[in-house]
């Protein structure tokens, strides 16, 4: 019997190719992004969960607000005393490790023998780190591993970039020409789903703020290891009784408190900044796991539509069997089988299609998805459910719907295909139009928002600027390579600042204000700059003056009680101290203890990413610390200017490899998620689009056979080829336009919550319907239109002698 | 072997009803050779789908081999009509996907026969109908006469007691038609197989033991030979 089902399913299938390829790679693609999705999906989803101790891992997060702040600020970074003070103090901790990012912002030079490399993925930790952490060892004891306050812990491909097929344990590695490590263990590469990832992981005891334990001056990501079976709610309870203690009386004015989130939170789950790993977002997660479904279904969808639109041509056969004495429960097995041997082909070329598109989705997501991030058990009772899923989806109703089939009307040639189902095939086009139609709007929208954030004016002007990095180098010499740098032909400035100026982090407060109360404090950003920042950045200075030698040469006096710093203010600083512009100029404020005047009021601008509305900020000369040097070039033969940059740099300093990349890049990186989103939909869009029409197709296809004898009688009756074309077109259209109305409220919706994550957004106008609209119209139009204009064409004799 | 007690069949059009089959009582009997005629739209078709379950009346009794056939469930009537019927059509109703070989077999299938006995079964009949040079040939590449051939072997062979033919011949031309209906008269006398025909000839209807004229649904003469 079943050798039976399989013969006829295999033959009809090959007797009608064009339905049957139609269905199987609409399928196919369906299938295959259904795969890419869920494989990117389990990757996020297990982040983290391979550390042993996962269910008892912790990480500590800060907050404080000061009394004339408008809002709390939450951080990842935390200072040097709560983990061991907590260890100490409190019973249910088991054991804490606090993490340093020793290369944030500034790649650490490392050096072995005449091996120079720059690494940017260097972190020192307690010596807990890897009792607490499972990182799996292949050379070295993961307990005492970081015991000795020089050791480094590297990874694999660390270590065989440095010393090849060497053993690499008790090798000296030289970090930033100070640190002479020794390495004590060498660990397989760190997964990418681990939110902490190294190349190198040193000892915290380096740092020498290791030794003494503050409450303020926050650096550091601290995790803390629970007893077994302790609640977390339990410990957080007796953190914020024993912080509550700690902090009150001796004049506290700020309010600070500690939050525990279970590690495997962390990743989709925190909204806390300075994540030490970016994190994902568990809406993106739900929302991608909704796509993954909408596709499959999209694809099923299609199926189910030509199976049921080429019903009026089974009829006859299904008549015939049940009046052979087929049970209605034997046909419905043989159109199943039939659905089955449809999805097993889609499923083959599907997980093919997938295999093929793993490195290129793997760039695309920034995440190294593959076969192998399923386990093979998983993989295989993933692909049969999924086979007897879209089996079942897609075969259930029309195999039920032609089973049903009365045996003495199908052999009088009463049931009209076209007529039966009409609706709910409608229905499904339409559906699948709705699909599309929101993913063109969505992704005209994005689009449209990310070209706004490119070409938005932020108030400074980041062309041509190259940033290099600086971090760690005595300053005198950095003055005498900016002026070294300043000769050359292509350099039109150079200026050095802490932080970079399109994501300038530094936390800071204003205190001791003229005629203001003395607990008055205003948490504000701040970055430490050379003085011709404002000038070389091209910010606009509305009242006062720059910095100049003089401040220079204040801050430059080494007692620092005496020195009279210059501050140069944003309008949204000015404000929330209560001034107009001109009122500000030189009054007396204080920066986290650096006294000083106010000099200059500079007009907003954008100093962090978009989202984000502009927030008070001060700008200050201090020599002391710079991390980038900024080089503003004139633009004319970029490569040359480049060339020299680097050949000065190597004279400045031969032992460390020079870094460097341009503003803009800086600034659109900070997009990359924005962006990925855009790409996402894009991708979506072309998918959905060409599933929607691949259906569609198929669907013309089959109405257009069936319309033949009345094309034929029309053409005879003296209706043009246009009409002809009109009459097959405009069935489609109109559902397409249906769709078109019931998507566009959808998708507006969803893109004004998307746009909400930004402070500075475009506004949606009715254009982006009215093209997505005309975009799809113009689509299906071609899709149908090759059909209806061929039957337009076709000689009616022929048509009607056929009947 | 049936009995039609007061069978009824109408449409229901625009609030009134539209009688096609009117008050009809039948009996036939095993080993009966009955020809239908009548004109076209007098109901002949509706009557014989009736008889073979295919359509149900609605009103009248209905009785099958002592089964009441207006009470039974659709599924005992599917495994009546595996048992006792065999059913011939105009249009042959061969399914084109199958070549003549497994059309032929399908009923055997849905019989669940054993696949040796039915290998053996459908060698059977092919050679009876001299077909089997034809065997793997789809129906699309057979003339009418041997479509319809192919047919009947396929009503044959699960041995039914009873075929309904309807208007076997009206698409094959005479001497075709006089093959089929010499073969259904062997059929009938040889074994015993009870027929019932639909026909427009004359000629043919006169191979049968009784003939049935239909007008608007009713039965206007019967004459038994
Ligand atoms: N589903 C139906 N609805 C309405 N009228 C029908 C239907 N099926 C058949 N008829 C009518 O029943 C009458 C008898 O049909 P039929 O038995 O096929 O006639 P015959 O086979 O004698 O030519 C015809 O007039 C036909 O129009
Ligand atoms: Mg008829």
């Amino acid at each position: 019997m079943i050798r039976n089902y399989l013969k006829t399913a295999w033959r009809n299938l090959l007797q009608n190719k064009t339905t049957s390829l139609i269905s199987i790679v609409g399928l196919a693609i369906g299938i295959c992004c259904f795969l890419l999705l869920t494989t990117y999906l389990i990757n996020e989803l297990r982040y983290d969960r391979f550390n042993e101790n996962a269910g008892r891992i912790v990480r500590l997060t800060y907050s404080y607000q000061s009394p004339d702040d408008v809002a709390a600020t939450h951080t990842a970074l935390t200072p040097t005393a709560p983990v061991p003070v907590f260890k100490q103090e409190i019973a249910d901790v088991e054991d804490g490790v606090r993490i340093y990012n020793y290369t944030d912002g500034r790649p650490a030079a490392v050096e072995y023998g005449d091996k120079l490399f720059s690494e940017s993925k260097m972190l020192v930790a307690d010596q807990s780190f890897f009792n607490i952490f499972s990182f799996k060892f292949i050379k070295g004891n993961p307990a005492n591993a970081l015991v000795d306050p020089s050791s480094v812990v590297i990874t694999a491909s660390t270590a065989k970039k440095y010393f090849g097929d060497d053993d690499p344990i008790g090798k000296i590695l030289k970090v930033n020409q100070t640190n002479n490590l020794m390495v004590s263990g060498v660990i397989e590469d760190v997964p990418a789903y681990s939110q902490i990832k190294f190349d190198l992981m040193g000892n915290y005891a380096i740092m020498p703020r290791s030794k003494n334990l503050k409450w303020d001056s926050a650096n550091d990501y601290s995790y803390l290891l629970l007893k077994p079976g302790m609640p977390v709610a339990e410990v957080q309870k007796k953190i914020d009784a024993f912080v509550k203690n700690r902090f009150s009386g001796e004049g506290q004015t700020n309010h600070i408190w500690y939050t525990l989130e279970p590690l495997t939170r962390v990743h989709l789950h925190s909204d806390t900044a300075d994540n030490l790993d970016p994190s994902g977002n568990i809406t993106y997660i739900y929302i991608l796991a909704v796509v993954a479904v909408i596709l499959l279904v999209l694809a099923c969808v299609n199926f189910l539509n030509l199976v049921t639109a080429k019903s009026a041509e089974r009829a006859k056969e299904i008549g015939v069997r049940k009046v052979m004495g087929a049970q209605r429960i034997q046909l419905f097995i043989q159109f199943l089988t039939e659905a089955g041997i449809i999805t097993l082909c889609s499923i083959l070329l599907g997980v093919f299609l997938a295999y093929l598109c793993f490195p290129a989705f793997s760039t695309f997501c920034g995440q190294l998805v593959s076969f192998d991030t399923w386990r093979t058990s998983w993989l295989i009772s993933g692909t049969v459910i999924l086979f007897v899923l879209v089996t079942l989806l897609a075969g259930t109703y029309p195999s039920l719907y032609l089973s049903a089939f009365k045996p003495a009307a199908t052999l009088k040639g009463k049931v009209s295909g076209y007529a039966g189902g009409n609706a709910l095939r409608k229905s499904l086009v339409v559906f699948q139009f709705v699909v599309s139609v929101f993913f063109i709007i969505s992704t005209i929208i994005a689009v449209n928002q990310l070209q706004y954030i490119q070409n938005l004016n932020t108030g400074m002007n980041r062309d041509q600027v190259m940033v290099l990095d600086i971090g760690g180098m005595p300053f005198n010499k950095i003055m005498a390579f900016k002026n070294e740098l300043i000769q050359q032909p292509g350099v039109s400035g150079v200026t050095a600042t802490y932080d970079s100026p399109v994501n300038v982090q530094g936390g800071y407060s204003i205190n001791s204000v003229e005629d203001k109360n003395s607990d008055f404090s205003l948490s504000v950003t701040a970055v430490p700059v050379e003085r011709s920042f404002v000038k070389t950045m091209g910010i606009k200075i509305l009242q006062g003056r720059n910095l100049d030698l003089s401040d220079e040469q204040q801050v430059l006096t080494d007692d620092y009680e005496k020195r009279k710093y210059g501050f140069i203010l944003n309008e949204t600083a000015v404000k929330a101290l209560g001034w107009k512009p001109q009122q500000a100029i030189g009054k007396r404020i204080g920066l986290n203890g650096r006294m000083g005047f106010i000099k200059a009021v500079v007009r907003d601008f954008n100093f962090t990413s978009l989202h984000e509305k502009i927030t008070p900020i001060v700008i200050f000369p201090q020599y002391d610390w710079f991390g980038k040097l900024l080089v503003k070039t004139n633009g004319k033969n970029t490569a040359n200017t480049i060339k020299q940059i680097q050949a000065s740099w190597h004279t400045f300093y031969p032992d460390i490899p020079v870094n460097f990349h341009f503003l803009d890049e800086e600034f659109n990186e900070m997009y990359k998620n924005d962006q990925r989103t855009g790409d996402i939909l894009k991708a979506f869009t072309i998918v959905t689009i060409f599933i929607s029409c691949l259906g569609l197709f198929g669907l013309a296809v089959f109405s257009t056979k069936q319309r033949v004898k009345e094309i034929g009688i029309r053409k005879v009756l003296g209706a043009g080829v246009f009409n002809i074309v009109g009459l097959i077109s405009a069935d489609f259209l109109k559902l397409v336009i249906v769709a078109v109305i019931i998507s566009s409220p959808l998708a507006w919706y969803a893109m004004s919550r998307w746009l909400q994550d930004f402070a500075y957004r475009v506004s949606i106008q009715w254009w982006v319907f009215a093209s997505a609209a005309g975009m799809v119209v113009i689509i299906a139009f071609i899709t149908v239109g090759y059909q209806s204009i061929r039957a337009a064409l076709s000689n009616p004799v022929k048509s009607l002698r056929s009947e | 072997m049936l009995s039609l007690q007061h069978i009824s069949k109408y449409y229901q059009a625009g609030g009134n009803k539209n009688y096609v089959i009117n008050d009809i009582s039948l009996d036939v009997d095993e080993g009966e050779f009955v020809s239908i005629m009548g004109p076209s739209g007098s109901g002949k078709s509706t009557l014989l789908n009736i008889i073979g379950m295919l359509d149900e009346p609605s009103e009248g009794y209905h009785y099958f081999v002592n089964e009441a056939v207006h009470q039974l469930k659709e599924k005992k009537r599917a495994a009546l009509y595996k048992q006792y019927i065999g059913f011939v059509f105009q249009a042959y109703h061969l399914i084109d996907e199958l070549t003549v070989y497994e059309n032929i077999e399908t009923p055997l299938i849905y019989q669940d026969v054993k696949g040796s006995e039915r290998k053996a079964m459908v060698a059977d009949m092919l050679d009876r109908f001299q077909i089997v040079g034809k065997k793997d040939l789809f129906p699309a590449q057979l003339s009418g006469g041997q479509q319809q051939l192919v047919g009947i072997a396929r009503a044959l062979i699960a041995k039914p007691k009873l075929i309904l033919a309807d208007e076997p011949t009206g698409n094959l031309n005479s001497k075709q038609g006089e093959e089929i209906m010499e073969l259904f008269s062997k059929l009938n006398k040889e074994d015993g197989v009870t027929i019932i025909q639909v026909t427009h000839s004359e000629k043919n209807a006169e191979y049968g033991s009784r003939i049935i004229n239909l007008l608007d649904g009713r039965i206007e003469s019967s004459r038994k030979f």
